[in-house]
């Protein structure tokens, strides 16, 4: 059956999808405009180049990001009405505002460090661009983190509710025989991207935060090995989950042209976990190059980056590859694109897990290999999927599919251009031309020549694909407010969108009353010692010691929050209504407390007793606020904010000082 | 401060050796792909599909584990981190916005030269060019840290030092030369 959509979620699937394309769409005229520039075909001084660099690689990734977000989003509200359509809206607001103030710190600001904002590079500008346009790069890249960490607590929130918690709603439940029905594949995908989507926020805002307070306040000093690890947790865990997103919308798209239905399987849900794993531990190798790096670190990360390829390869590509065969497949534009889509990202998947090798990664480290394995998966990958989401939406909304020369023409262009330029970009990095060069070494300029050939035939099938959707487009708008389901993609026999819904949502506190409340009241007191004298008076004499008794003052509210807020007459009255207030508060409060952590406003209170006393009290009711603020949000979700929160505090603490 | 001058990019050994192994995997991908495609016009039972399809998935499965696996090990054994081994020349390496200093400019041919790279601003990439234009590896130069590379240099000349960490407007003017005596 042809999932129903609602009007709701047509709006989110056009506001995300198309919007995420429109900024895909300028980012690569930017990037094509740089590739020319390499190969000496037109001139762009060194100062736009990096400008461009920067928003180039930032626009994708909030494009990719929003797109795949929405096509997620689409699919998985089939089956778990609770995902509330305004904080979808919230969450693409604060993404379209993230990118505009992105655009502002570029654009007008000159701001060249990079996406990655790699410290201390946004202080040390040489000129090019001042502190105003850094804080405006960097908060625009917090809302972006925002609007996803939005998206992300509230589809944990409504699955877990949807699917009986956390077990329930990634298959674990069911994988242990204790539920008869396992949650569809779109659910679990959904659930462990959210999961890994609050981590990857709340390390993403705490290093954000930290640069935030040096810009303010420049007696805050931060370890460069710190920020490293940060940035690099925060920017490998986002992009790769982009492509995570993307796979939960073609478990629903694929079998609609496939005529089978992807079901969810042991291996399904066994792979699921694995790569919440692997995605979680892998980030390290992009510090391979930093040999005092902990060796640990670096070991973890070597098989978790091997490792990750193992789910993807035997569950999800697989899976879809046993689909279509035998199928009698129906080839669309839409169905050719997600079918290509795949191979992008299996390709472009070994394209990394070779460079994840540490003796490969010593000779091919920030060469040109390195962007061209991540465009083999992004473009060829997640590219094509953006464009298979829309072309999807059009496909039911104009009632008809795409005409047959661009569906044969267009995605042999996107082919030969994407991998001509891609590959061009495999040799160049072998042969040692480093990445992020405006200017690249004598004698190399044919190799950008040639992928900037090959990349202007990329962009005749996209723009080829673009005139097509237009044309679909003004077809939907004449049928708007007819029927809009067409008759275009195949019925999957057997399948019930309702029948995969488990029951109907039911918020859970996050502490019941009895053992467990005894249990946060108790852990409450204990990190109260951190008030002692002898602690407090130790902690006086090191900048990072007293951020960690931060922390624990922060963690001693949060748990008092919880036990509060978790008590049955407070939760039932609040808990439905008030999920919005505290949504906004989970998310505002700890970032209120990192800023909070600067000397320019403790260094004053330092000799007052009575001052000092109130700043590390108020401390303790940031923390109180978030665990309000967690407990309403229900069980899973509230734990998994709550936790990410104390989190961000203690991750603070080693890493900043001065003071 | 120079650009990359007369220095001639050439690949390395090794780089040919990966580039070789993945255009194998791409052209193994791609057959598969295609296959597949011209598969899916065919009508076959999915129970049929999938009987062969979850037989096959278990070497499929083994293949990967043993292939991944066996190279994650032997990669451990040519990592580039520095051990305990004896080195005949130490040189300090400083990056800054956009140079490097490095003390001593000159190292005899055959020395196991132990390079204690740091930065004094932001981070940059020590990379190392040999005479013959290839890219021999990186380090990162990091405020704060000290990241230590230790390298055989045998080949006589003139190695070029660029930098490959992206450090801002002249990050792409970031190179020095580096002399190997005979």
């Amino acid at each position: 059956m042809v999932p129903q959509t609602s009007g709701q979620q047509r709006t989110v699937g056009w506001l995300f999808g198309v919007t995420g394309l429109a900024l895909f769409t300028l980012m690569a005229l930017l990037g094509v405009a740089m590739r020319l520039e390499q190969g000496d075909l037109i001139s762009i001084s060194p100062e736009w180049f990096y400008r461009l660099m920067t928003l180039h690689a930032a626009g994708m990734l909030a494009g990719a990001l929003a797109s795949m977000m929405g096509g997620l989003w689409l699919v998985v509200r089939s089956v778990v009405p609770s995902l509330n359509f305004g904080r979808a809206i919230a969450s693409f607001a604060a993404i379209v505002t993230g990118v505009v103030l992105v655009l502002v710190a570029v654009l007008i600001g000159g701001f060249a460090a990079g996406w990655t904002f790699l410290y201390p590079l946004p202080f040390h500008s040489s000129g090019m661009w001042s502190t105003w346009s850094t804080v405006t790069f960097l908060v625009g890249m917090a809302l972006v983190g925002v609007g996803f960490v939005i998206y992300c607590i509230d589809v944990l929130k409504a699955t877990t509710e949807t699917y009986g918690g956390l077990g329930g709603a990634l298959g674990v439940t069911w994988l242990r025989g204790r539920a008869p029905i396992p949650p569809p594949p779109q659910v679990i995908a959904a659930t462990a991207v959210s999961l890994q989507g609050i981590i990857a926020g709340a390390v993403g805002t705490t290093i954000i935060v930290a640069l935030l307070d040096h810009a303010i306040d420049g007696q805050v000093t931060i370890d460069a090995l710190w920020a490293k690890n940060l940035t690099y947790f925060f920017g490998h865990t986002i992009a790769n989950l982009i492509i995570y997103l993307a796979a939960g919308m073609v478990y629903v798209l694929l079998p609609l042209y496939a005529g089978r239905q992807w079901k969810t399987s042991k291996p399904l849900v066994i792979g699921w976990l694995g790569t919440i794993t692997f995605v979680l531990t892998a980030y390290s190798h992009h510090l391979y190059m930093d040999f005092v790096q902990p060796g640990a670190a670096q070991l973890v990360s070597l098989v978790a980056s091997s490792a990750a390829a193992i789910p993807v390869a035997v569950v999800t590509i697989y899976t879809g590859m046993m689909l279509v065969w035998g199928s009698r497949y129906r080839w669309t534009l839409t169905s050719v694109l997600l079918y290509l889509g795949f191979a992008g990202w299996a390709i472009g998947g070994m394209g990394a897990v070779i460079d994840s090798l540490i003796p490969v990664n010593f000779r091919l480290h920030n060469t040109l290999w390195v962007p061209a394995h991540f465009h083999n998966y992004l473009m060829m990958g997640i590219g094509l999927w953006m464009l298979a989401f829309v072309s999807y939406m059009l496909e039911r909304a104009s009632g008809r599919t795409a005409r047959k020369r661009v569906t044969l023409l267009a995605p042999v262009a996107l082919i030969v251009g994407g991998y001509g330029f891609i590959f061009s970009w495999y040799v160049s990095g072998a042969l040692g031309i480093p990445r992020r060069w405006a200017v690249h070494p004598p004698g190399t300029q044919d190799y950008s020549i040639v992928a900037s050939i090959f990349a202007i035939v990329f962009l005749l099938g996209f723009f080829a694909v673009l005139a097509e959707f237009i044309s679909m487009g003004r077809q939907a708008w004449r049928r708007r407010g007819l029927a809009t389901t067409p008759s275009a993609p195949p019925q999957i026999a057997g399948a019930s969108p309702e029948a995969d819904i488990a029951s109907s949502p039911s918020p859970q506190p996050m502490v019941k009353a009895g053992f467990g409340l005894i249990t946060i009241v108790a852990m409450a007191v204990a990190a109260m010692f951190v008030f002692f004298p002898p602690i407090s008076d130790a902690s006086e004499l090191n900048v990072k010691y007293h951020h960690l008794v931060h922390a624990f003052q922060f963690f001693t509210g949060a748990m008092l929050g919880v036990a509060a807020a978790s008590s049955p007459s407070f939760f039932n009255r609040f808990a439905p209504r008030w999920t919005n207030a505290a949504l906004a508060i989970v998310i505002v409060v700890p970032v209120a407390m990192l800023l909070y952590m600067i000397p320019a406003i403790y260094s004053g209170l330092v000799d007052n007793d009575f001052l000092h006393a109130s700043y590390h009290l108020f401390v303790v009711f940031l923390g109180l606020l978030t665990g309000l603020g967690a407990a309403l949000l229900g069980r899973v979700a509230g734990w998994t904010i709550l936790a990410t929160a104390v989190g961000m505090a203690l991750m603070f603490a080693p890493g900043v000082s001065g003071g | 401060m120079l650009a990359m001058g007369s220095m001639e990019l050439n690949f390395g050994e090794f780089q040919i050796v990966v580039m070789i192994v993945f255009a194998v995997i791409v052209i193994f991908l791609g057959a598969i792909f295609v296959l597949v495609a011209i598969q899916a016009r065919r009508n076959v039972e999915f129970e049929i599909v999938t009987n062969t399809g979850y037989r096959l998935r278990r070497y499929w499965i083994t293949f990967l584990v043993l292939l991944l696996g066996s190279s994650v090990v032997f990669s451990l054994f040519f990592t580039p981190y520095p051990g305990s081994a004896h080195t005949t020349a130490t040189v300090r390496v400083s990056g800054g916005l956009f140079y490097w200093s490095m003390s001593p400019q000159k190292v005899p041919a055959g020395s196991d030269v132990h390079f204690d790279v740091t930065s004094v601003d932001v981070n940059h990439g020590f990379g190392i060019y040999d005479p013959d234009g290839v890219l021999l590896g990186s380090v990162q130069a990091m405020p704060g840290y000290h990241n230590n590379l230790d390298l055989t240099l045998d080949k006589p000349g003139t190695y070029l030092i660029s930098c490959l960490e992206y450090c801002g407007f002249k990050h792409d003017k970031m190179v020095r030369k580096f002399e190997v005596s005979s």
